[in-house]
């Protein structure tokens, strides 16, 4: 009796068993199939080789060159203090160094780990001689990013370096390892997805330790495609040559279709500082200057433009009819609001349309202004796309402000006053605009009210980019623009212009100055936007010089910089 | 009456020693961790206890009568030489060494004392029960003192430590007790008593004790550490499917993520090589030989014999169920062996010997 029950017992406990074996490998089996796969498969990715950047000549901006990386293979390693001891001597590196880099930087005992990087060619071949002593040390050539420019458009180019820690997990989902190098700004950035190559790897089954026992399979990476850039590398030269090395930002853009050909940040950098290792602490240094040369001032940062807002002003009040090419006003010098006088540059007396944009007439413009209101100089204002972003092909573009009487109202917590008004049709105050928004409004002027889309890529991997091939309307009558055009003109032309330095019987050029008020303390920013007819583009372009001081030297430096470009034959 | 019990006890061990060498060689196959010389230690062993078990088939069983008490002293020695002078492997001391030989005394101690609650219960007379003095008298005689000589090698077993091996003995204890006759309210109240108690044995337990028990739990508490076994040992086993990946083909163990594969793991081994088919078959072997066991206990007319054939049963199976359940993380992981098939000298011939027995007892159990 009591040994049946025991039979029953053992029979009960078997059959749970059995239960438990049917559920695990039959029911539950293809999940622990797979878990098993994954234990003993590993992927070591390979970096594809990046695209080359070019200008729109041909000539190279960007490319990689072979570099000398060592690696060690931790689980190859036979005595570790020889190795290090004889890396430390070779490369020249203290050996506590070297240990500590590779203590940080081992994850697995199959993935080789980079102990020093971008070594000099010689020491490359006395550690691939001694190869033979050491199994796990390895001589492996990687590819490094390289400007030859320099700083030749350093901003449109970014640079490269590896993908932080941070960001890792958004960039995870795409494709990037921590070993990649990822764009961080420019078209390195803008269009990292077309210049990295496809990574490939190799797939190796490893034993419980994580040793490779085989090699299952290798895919090798692809190159990612070579990108052209609408640049001319040669207008960007005679801008370095032009501009000194204070802060401001040049622009030349093709008004036919939007191509940028040059377009400079100052103060400017040495990207090759930025992806060599050699030179971090100049490139910590690009990081703390307080003068920001990272910073794309052209299509990143937003400034008063000053008089050059009286462009869309003066077309505003034309179309809207409320005034005529001929319609006068008189300056004094000043115009008084309430207690208050808004000054001119000085008395230019009676003032037509024409006159008060070649002079750039404060009081002109004020009248205007009061005849307007601010919502009109908003309505025109956007319609020239300021306070908008060109949606240009470069990271970080910024959107500027045009103010807008509701806005006002609201974040200043007061009314809307008639000096609002007058500050807004200057271009002061609150309207911050991008130097690139202004020379896309300067190229619709030209054109009598076609707007392009400033770019700056032309191709890629060959083929041509027509994504930027459009243009839009601004739906305002072509002669409206002519009559402004003839203000812009004689800014150039007239002798009483603020602008007439320019004048020059080589090319065709008008535009605007402006000199806007920053802080109390500081210079004014001297602008002058402009068009020109070179002998085969037609150009808008743009000098500005933060903190520049009067508008005359802008225009000193866009003298220059068109005729040498007219001259070289470039434009 | 069956007339052919021992040479069913002759096939269903030798297949389980055959299908355990097939699997031990595939455990140590071309591996540098675990060698091949474990295969030809195994099958050497396998010789010898084929050896043991003909010979003890044929001595006269009483004489396993007469040594018991003296076999149990002695093993109580060699356990406290362990504790004294033992050697040591994987933080515990089981091991002690005689002339270049080590074997674990706490194997043989489950035959010693096997032995020793057979000869100590067939000389029991029947429980009377007159009486409050009688009663306390007869749970002393036919309970506490048997417990005692277990709890009393328990304890030494426990303290080398090995807490799979003493509470095994426990268990064989008291399917033991249970089989000699005793009341069943005293076992209700041990074990009663028992449940009540086993919070407090936490307090005893080691570190590694404690974390193998909460692993147990959920092995993900730490899926590196003391979880790995289990969760490797799973994905083992569930891997191996219906058909299994074939002999030699087991990537967990062929690759070494199977850890102690050889011993307390092989069942994970058969499981991924060889898949669903593989484990039921072995489990029908096992199942097959524990009944034909049964059977022996059932028909041999002679009280040590039953009581002894009981112990030998209760412990193989209990040693087989923790086993597998503890591969399969059913049970915590408690490093007990899986009779014939895991590695271990001691424990494979410990069980020749009692299957020996078993088979001296299908024959003679006509005998008076």
């Amino acid at each position: 009796m009591r040994l049946k029950i025991i039979r029953i017992i053992v029979v009960l406990a078997f059959v749970l068993i059995a239960l438990d074996l049917v559920y695990v490998q039959a029911i539950k089996g293809k999940y622990y199939f797979e878990l098993s796969t994954n234990n003993r498969i590993r992927v070591v990715p390979l970096e594809g080789k990046r695209g080359r950047i070019y200008d729109r000549n041909g000539t190279v901006l960007a490319e990689n060159r072979v570099a000398y990386n060592v690696t060690i293979t931790p689980q190859a390693i036979e005595d570790q203090d020889e190795l290090f001891a004889f890396l430390s001597e070779s490369l020249g590196v203290s050996r506590d160094l070297l240990t500590r880099r590779y203590r940080r930087k081992k994850h697995t005992p199959f993935a080789p780990v980079v102990v020093a990087e971008d070594i000099e060619r010689e020491k490359a071949i006395v550690i691939e001689e001694n190869r033979f002593r050491f199994p796990s040390l390895l001589v492996e050539e990687g590819y490094k990013r390289v400007y030859p420019n320099g700083e030749n458009s350093a901003h449109i180019l970014g640079y490269v370096g590896k993908v932080n820690q941070a960001l890792m997990q958004r960039y995870k989902k795409y494709g990037y390892s921590p070993l990649s190098d990822v764009g961080k700004s420019g078209v390195e950035e803008f269009y990292d997805l077309n210049l990295r190559g496809e990574a490939g790897g190799y797939q190796i089954e490893v034993n419980s330790r994580g040793q490779q026992v085989r090699l299952l399979s290798i895919r090798e990476p692809t190159r990612g495609g070579d990108i052209m850039l609408t640049i001319d590398s040669r207008i960007q030269a005679a801008v370095m040559d032009v501009m000194e090395d204070t802060p401001g930002a040049v622009i030349v853009m093709d008004s036919a279709n939007g191509e940028v050909l040059g377009l400079a940040s100052f103060p400017d950098f040495d990207p090759n500082a930025l992806v060599d290792p050699k030179r971090s602490k100049e490139a910590g240094g690009l990081f703390s200057d307080p003068l920001a040369p990272l910073i794309n001032r052209a299509v990143s940062a937003r400034f008063p433009p000053g008089s050059v807002f009286k462009i869309p002003v003066a077309i505003c009040a034309l179309d809207t009819g409320k005034i005529t090419q001929k319609t006068t006003f008189h300056c004094p010098g000043y115009h008084q609001v309430g207690g208050i006088r808004f000054g001119c540059t000085y008395p230019h007396g009676d003032q037509n349309l024409i006159e008060a944009i070649a002079h750039s007439c404060n009081v002109y413009f004020y009248r205007l202004g009061l005849l307007l209101g601010a919502d009109l100089l908003h309505e025109y204002a956007d319609k020239f796309g300021l306070g908008r972003k060109t949606h240009i092909d470069l990271p970080y573009e910024r959107s500027g402000r045009i103010p807008n009487r509701t806005q006002g109202i609201l974040s200043r917590r007061r009314p809307w006053y008639t000096g609002d008004t007058l500050n807004f049709v200057i271009g002061q105050g609150d309207v911050l605009t991008t130097p690139l928004q202004l020379v896309r409004m300067m190229a619709t002027v030209s054109r009598d009210g076609v707007e392009v889309a400033p770019h700056v890529i032309k191709a890629i991997g060959g083929v041509p980019l027509t994504k930027y091939d459009y243009t839009r309307d601004v739906k305002i009558p072509k002669e409206i623009f002519e009559k402004t055009k003839l203000g812009l003109r004689a800014t150039v032309t007239d002798y009483t212009g603020t602008a007439h330095e320019l004048d020059n019987d080589e090319l065709f050029v008008a535009g605007k100055t402006g000199t806007a008020q920053s802080s109390p303390h500081k210079e004014h920013h001297a602008w002058f936007v402009g068009y020109a007819q070179g002998r085969e583009k037609s150009v808008a372009f743009c000098v500005f010089l933060e903190h520049g001081g009067s508008s005359h030297n802008a225009v000193r430096l866009a003298r220059e910089l068109m005729l040498r470009l007219n001259r070289e034959g470039l434009i | 009456m069956q007339r052919d019990l021992d040479k069913k006890i002759w096939f269903f061990t030798v297949a389980i020693m055959a299908v355990g060498l097939v699997a031990l060689y595939s455990a140590t196959y071309d591996n540098v961790r675990v060698t091949q010389k474990i295969f030809y230690d195994q099958l050497l062993c396998a010789g010898l206890g084929i050896g043991i078990m003909y010979v003890l088939g044929k001595v006269d069983y009483r004489r396993f009568y007469d040594i018991a008490y003296g076999f149990y002293i002695l093993n109580v020695i060699l356990l406290l030489l362990v504790l004294i002078m033992g050697r040591h492997a994987l933080g515990a001391t089981r091991w002690i060494q005689f002339g270049g030989i080590s074997f674990q005394p706490s194997e043989l101690a489950k035959l010693a004392l096997i032995l020793a609650l057979g000869r100590y219960f067939s000389n029991l007379k029947p429980m009377l029960s007159f009486g409050f003095r009688s009663k306390v008298q007869s749970v002393f005689y036919h309970f506490l003192w048997p417990l005692g000589m277990t709890v009393f090698m328990m304890l030494l077993i426990f303290k080398q430590p090995d807490l799979g091996t003493s509470l095994l003995l426990l268990g064989m204890f008291v399917v033991m007790v249970f089989v000699s006759g005793i009341d069943y309210k005293i076992i209700g109240a041990f074990l009663g008593l028992g449940v009540v108690l086993s919070p407090f044995a936490w307090l005893i337990l080691k570190d590694y004790q404690k974390d193998r028990l909460l692993v147990f739990l959920n092995p993900n508490i730490d899926p590196l550490g003391a979880g790995y076994t289990i969760i490797q040992s799973k994905i083992a086993i569930g891997s191996g499917q219906l058909f299994g990946k074939g002999w030699l083909a087991g990537t967990q163990n062929q690759l070494n993520f199977l850890p102690e594969r050889h011993t307390d793991f092989i069942f994970s081994v058969i499981g991924e090589e060889w898949g669903l088919v593989g484990t039921i078959f072995m489990l029908i072997l096992y199942f097959a030989l524990i009944m034909t066991s049964m059977q022996v206990a059932s028909q041999v007319k002679d009280r040590f014999g039953t009581i002894v054939t009981v112990g030998i049963v209760s412990i193989f199976s209990l040693q087989v169920v923790i086993n597998i359940g503890m591969v399969m993380g059913m049970f915590p992981i408690v490093g007990l062996t899986l009779p014939f098939v895991s590695y271990g000298r001691s424990s494979f011939l410990v069980f020749a010997v009692m299957m020996g027995f078993l088979l001296n007892l299908s024959k003679k159990r006509t005998v008076f």
